[in-house]
Order: structure tokens, then C-alpha cells, then sequence
């Protein structure tokens, strides 16, 4: 009501001075005079019915997002009620937050010690496996050793033995050659008497003289007295080969008794008796066996039983 | 003050380089396939992941009930060398535990590993090696390593190695050592040894005694040994300050001298002083084997005329809590004693 009074004084207000306004008019012209609207602003405008239009446009903006909902705050409505927790009253945050803090605290600590253990773990493995290693180790060089021993003492065993052997193979021999040179001896010791006898018979052992004698002057001796067997056959075979060639001349006389075979036969026989005699003085100093070739010619059979006699000569 | 409302946003990730492990029984098999998937990142975040779980003995268990080895043996020839890296981690871990070991020597990992002896990358080899070290340390292990033949281009590596990687090859050379000496001997191991005996690295020299220990208990390794004269350096040894060198050469020197050419070059470099001051040591690791080495030097002569001033040493040795080193004084002083 108040503002529908208030409104109403303004309106009156309002046709006041719109009457005011209107009633003031300009006088009229004087003579010769005009009045001319004119405009004395600063600025002209000009003035026309044509109502002076301006396009105004309008856009409306994007459209924004739709702001988040405000929190819904319920009107309040009933009574308000307030309540303070006090300190330690609802729970006691160190208190509670023990487990949780154990909970993560626990896991790393548990990864950590796992880590950990497994090193610890790992070293223990390693040094037990080391202690077992020495005494091993130990054991096994203690083994070797008694090997090598075992062995060099074997070695030498077998060294010994093989030099047993080889003096009993030593001895045996030593023991057969004793033996075999004693037999030697003793099969030999006979030989140098029987060496020697056999040399003596067979003659290697002379007498210089008498060997002398023997190849010399009985051979000489024998040879002399071959000549001399010689002449006689020599002069036995001329006086066979005489007495055929007289005979024969004789012979052949009786058959044809030519004059002159007569005195022929007597001059051929002391021609055949100078001859005899100087054949057998040309035996002395001619080679026994050229004589011997002429008369074997004539005379074989008379020479075979001299032949015969002269080697039992020499024998 | 916390609130009662559920907030919209997920969890801080605390370590975005590990793959989220799914719930209880699913982990594992979840990240066997995450390991097979082309994505690189999840093939590593999954390993990483892996490399925590593995510490755990029923986790390697799983694993390689799961055939996660065969995968990883796929990972191990990858171009990438996280991966590489933390593929050869996970094995070494896996090799830590017996489970693990027994399931990697039957699916053939030596071989796979043999490989990656020339990686370019320091801790892919140093843990190759470490891998080989564990699983040398069981027979069937240090027989794979023999068959895969992979005794030469150790030899080799020795000489080129950093150190650290060096004392792990001189674990694994020792354990495979143990069985069969050959190959070795062919490469030229004792040579190289004879050089690692004079490194300044304590616990270089000491692992290269124990190498020329295993080779020279077997035969041709002692001829080897004594050809190639190791035991002027080894009796330089003995006078080493620390215990485990003197251990290792003491024992090296047990075996070696049980030929007679050892026995002979070791009288003379006068090899008996040093070894008595080891044994009357009470405390002295080494005594077992320098009692025992004793007892092979009075074998001979010589030795036993020297040994025979020193007989009171061993005297002392018989109260030694150790049985074993009882036994061996026992039998020292008898072989001291012995009349021809």
C-alpha cells in the first residue's frame, strides 16, 4: 500500500510536468522576420520522422556446463543438537594405529630379513661346506700320500725282486760257467798229451837229422837205386830189344836171305851193345822219366813188374 | 582430520618403476605373462617386481613350478640392458636358495648363460658369474658347467676380468675343478694361476691357492703343477700375512707334494721352516694342512733328520681341540719316527 502511494505521487509529479512542458510556447515573428528551426547544439543532427533505428543484436552465451549440484543442505528443520568429541574419547590414535603400522612395518621388515637370513644361510652353507672341504681335503691328501707310499713302496719291491732275479739269473750262469770251464779243463786236459801224441804219430814231431836222413837221403838213396834197377832193366829191355831185332832180322834172313843182312846184323849188334851201354850212361845224367817214356813205348810189359818194385821201394 | 568421504582419486603409487602385484596366488602367474609382453616398460616393471618377490623361498618355488625360467632364459638375450641386468639379478637370487638352484640346473640355464660371458654391461657379467659360482657349488651343477664347456673361456676371462668378477670365476673354476681337471689343463690354467698368486687382492691369491689345490689332487694336475714349478711360489706364500692365503697355499701344497719331483723341489726351496711356524701357531687355520704336508716332506731323508729336532712341535699339536688335527699329529710323529 505504501508503494502503490508512492506510485501514484509520482505519476502526478510526473503529468506536472509534462503540462509545464507543453504550455510555454515560442512567440510569434516579428515582421520580416522568419523563425527557422535551428539547431544550436554542438553537434547537428539531423532531423527527420523517419525514426532513427539501431539494429541491436542479441546472443545468447554457450551454454555452460551445469555447475556441480551445491550440496544438498537440507532446511533445517528441528532442533539443533551439538556435540564435541573430546580428545581420547572416540579412540586413541597410537593405540590403533599400532596394528596397522605392525602390519606394514612387519612387511618390510620381513622382506629385509628374508634378505638378510639368506645371506646368513648362504654363508653358513658356505663355510660348513668349507670345513668339510678341509677335512676332506685333508683325508684325501693323507690318501694320496699313503698311495704314493704304497706305491714307491711297491716299486721298490718289485725293483728288489727284479734285482734278486737277476742275481740269482747271475749266480746260475756264473755257477754254469764254472762248471762248463772245469769240465773244459778237465775234458781238455788230456788234450794237449793227446794233441801231442797223435803230432808225434803222425809225425809232425822229428828229428831234424833223422828227417833229414829220411826226406833227403832216402830218397836220394831210393832214387839211386831206382837209376840203377833202371839201368838194369834199361839194359834187360835193350838186350830184349836186341835180341828181337836179331831175331826178327834173323827171321826175316831165313825168310829171304839177302847177302848183305848178315854183316848188318853183327855191326848193328856191337853198334846195339855201344849204344847199351851209352844209353845207360845217358840214364845217369838224362831225365829218368824221358828213358822211361822211350822203353814203356817198347817195353811195357818188362817195365810193370820194375814199376811195381820201385814204390814198394820208396814206401 | 580425516574425513568420512571416499575420495575420487586413486592411491599414491609409491614406486611407478614396479609392476603392481596382483592378489595372493595370481601374482606370480600375472607376471609371467606381463614378463612374455612386447611392451618394454612392463617387461621391466615386471622384473623389478620379481627381483623383490624371489627372496622368498616358496615364491622361487612357485616360480619355477610356473616355468618362469624358461621365460627369463627368453629375457636373457634381450636387446635391453635393464633388462638383461635385472633378468640375471633374479637368477642369481633364484640361485641363492636350493629349490632355486636344483630348478635351474634341470632346465638347462648354464648354457643359456654362456652367452653372456661377453656382455658389455659390468653387472650382467659379475652376476652371470655369480649364478655359475652357486650353481657350481652343487655336483650336478659343476657337471653342467662341464659339459657346457665353459672351463676354457673362464681360464680366459681370468686374465682379462675386473677383480671382483675374477674371485667369482676362481669360486667356480675351484668347485668344477673338483671333478674333472683336463680341459683346464689344456687351457693353460696353471700358468695364469701361478700369476694370480702374486695379487695384491688378499682374497684373489687366496681363491687361486685353492684352484691349484683342486687341480693338483688329481694326477696329471700334480705333474702339471710340478712342471710348472707353482711350488717356489706357493712356499712364498706361506710366509703370507693373511690366514686364508696361508690355508689355501698349505693346502695346495699338501696335495702337490705328494710326488716325488714336488717333494724335491719343495726341499729345496726349503719349504720346512715357514710350515713349522704354521703348525706350532695354535690358533692357525692352517695347521691341519701343514701338519700334513710335514708328514710328506718326512717321508723323505732329508726331511725326516730335520723333522726329527722339531718333534716336540707336533707334540704340542696333539692337544689340539680339533680331532683331525690329533689324527694327522699322530701319524706325523710316526713317520718321523720310521726306521728303513
Amino acid at each position: 500500500e505504501v508503494k502503490r502511494q508512492r506510485r501514484a505521487q509520482k505519476q502526478v509529479l510526473a503529468r506536472r510536468f509534462t503540462r509545464e512542458q507543453i504550455q510555454p510556447g515560442t512567440p510569434e515573428p516579428v515582421e520580416g522576420r522568419e523563425h527557422v528551426h535551428v539547431q544550436t547544439e554542438l553537434y547537428l543532427e539531423e532531423i527527420s520522422d523517419r525514426i532513427i533505428e539501431v539494429d541491436g543484436e542479441c546472443q545468447t552465451d554457450d551454454f555452460l556446463d551445469r555447475p556441480p549440484t551445491p550440496l544438498f543442505i537440507p532446511a533445517k528443520s528441528g532442533t539443533d543438537v551439538a556435540t564435541q568429541i573430546e580428545k581420547g574419547e572416540l579412540f586413541d590414535f597410537d593405540i590403533e594405529v599400532k596394528p596397522i603400522l605392525e602390519v606394514l612395518v612387519g612387511k618390510t621388515v620381513e622382506q629385509a630379513l628374508l634378505e638378510v637370513m639368506e645371506e646368513e644361510e648362504l654363508a653358513q652353507l658356505w663355510s660348513h661346506q668349507r670345513a668339510f672341504a678341509e677335512l676332506r681335503n685333508a683325508e684325501f691328501a693323507e690318501l694320496q700320500r699313503l698311495e704314493e707310499q704304497d706305491r714307491r713302496i711297491r716299486e721298490e719291491k718289485e725293483r728288489r725282486r727284479l734285482e734278486h732275479l737277476e742275481k740269482l739269473r747271475k749266480q746260475k750262469e756264473t755257477a754254469e760257467k764254472i762248471a762248463a770251464r772245469a769240465f773244459a779243463q778237465r775234458y781238455l786236459a788230456d788234450l794237449i798229451p793227446s794233441v801231442f801224441n797223435s803230432l808225434h804219430d803222425s809225425g809232425f814231431f822229428y828229428d831234424p837229422i833223422e828227417r833229414d836222413i829220411e826226406t833227403e837221403f832216402l830218397p836220394w838213396l831210393m832214387s839211386e837205386v831206382e837209376e840203377t834197377l833202371q839201368k838194369k832193366v834199361l839194359g834187360r829191355t835193350m838186350l830184349d830189344s836186341l835180341i828181337r831185332t836179331v831175331v826178327e832180322n834173323r827171321l826175316d834172313e831165313f825168310s829171304h836171305p839177302p847177302p848183305s843182312a848178315q854183316t848188318k846184323a853183327p855191326d848193328e849188334e856191337p853198334g846195339a851193345t855201344d849204344a847199351a851201354p851209352e844209353m845207360s850212361g845217358e840214364a845217369d845224367a838224362a831225365d829218368q822219366p824221358v828213358t822211361e817214356e822211350e822203353e814203356t813205348d817198347q817195353l811195357v810189359a818188362e817195365e810193370e813188374p820194375s814199376d811195381s818194385t820201385s814204390p814198394q821201394l820208396e814206401e | 582430520m580425516a574425513q568420512p568421504r571416499i575420495s575420487a582419486y586413486l592411491p599414491p603409487d609409491i614406486d611407478p618403476t614396479k609392476a603392481a602385484l596382483a592378489f595372493g596366488r595370481r601374482a606370480l602367474p600375472k607376471l609371467n605373462e606381463e614378463l612374455q609382453s612386447p611392451r618394454l616398460l612392463t617387461q621391466q616393471r615386471a622384473l623389478m617386481a620379481l627381483c623383490d618377490l624371489v627372496h622368498d623361498p616358496e615364491k622361487v618355488y612357485q616360480a619355477i613350478a610356473l616355468g618362469f625360467v624358461d621365460s627369463l632364459k627368453a629375457l636373457l638375450v634381450h636387446p635391453d640392458q635393464t633388462v638383461r641386468q635385472k633378468t640375471t639379478e633374479v637368477l642369481s637370487i633364484m640361485a641363492s636358495h636350493s629349490v632355486g638352484r636344483e630348478g635351474l640346473i634341470r632346465s638347462g640355464v648354464i648354457s643359456a648363460l654362456a652367452g653372456l660371458l661377453d656382455d658389455p654391461v659390468d653387472i650382467c657379467r659379475k652376476n652371470t658369474h655369480q649364478i655359475f659360482d652357486m650353481l657350481a657349488r652343487l655336483p650336478e651343477g659343476a657337471g653342467g658347467v662341464l659339459q657346457a664347456g665353459l672351463i676354457p673361456p673362464l681360464v680366459l676371462k681370468l686374465k682379462t676380468e675386473l677383480d671382483e668378477i675374477q674371485e667369482l670365476i676362481l669360486g667356480t673354476l675351484s668347485n668344477c675343478l673338483r671333478v674333472e681337471v683336463s680341459e683346464a689343463l689344456a687351457a693353460g690354467a696353471v700358468t695364469v694361476l701361478k700369476e694370480k698368486l702374486s695379487h695384491p687382492s688378499t682374497t684373489i691369491r687366496s681363491k687361486a691357492a685353492w684352484v691349484l689345490l683342486e687341480i693338483s689332487s688329481h694326477a696329471e694336475g700334480k705333474i702339471a703343477v710340478c712342471q710348472e714349478e707353482v711350488i717356489p711360489v706357493l712356499v712364498s706364500l706361506l710366509e703370507d700375512t693373511q690366514p686364508e692365503v696361508q690355508v689355501s697355499s698349505t693346502g695346495a701344497l699338501m696335495f702337490a707334494l705328494v710326488t716325488p719331483q714336488g717333494r724335491s723341489s719343495a726341499m729345496g726351496v726349503e719349504a720346512i721352516p715357514p710350515l713349522l711356524t704354521l703348525v706350532a701357531e695354535e690358533t692357525s687355520k692352517a695347521r691341519l694342512n701343514a701338519i700334513k704336508t710335514l708328514t710328506l716332506l718326512a717321508e723323505l731323508p732329508e726331511g725326516r733328520q730335520t723333522l726329527l729336532d722339531h718333534r716336540d712341535t707336533f707334540q704340542r699339536c696333539l692337544d689340539d681341540p680339533s680331532e683331525a688335527v690329533q689324527r694327522a699329529a699322530e701319524i706325523a710323529i710316526t713317520v718321523i719316527d720310521w726306521k728303513p
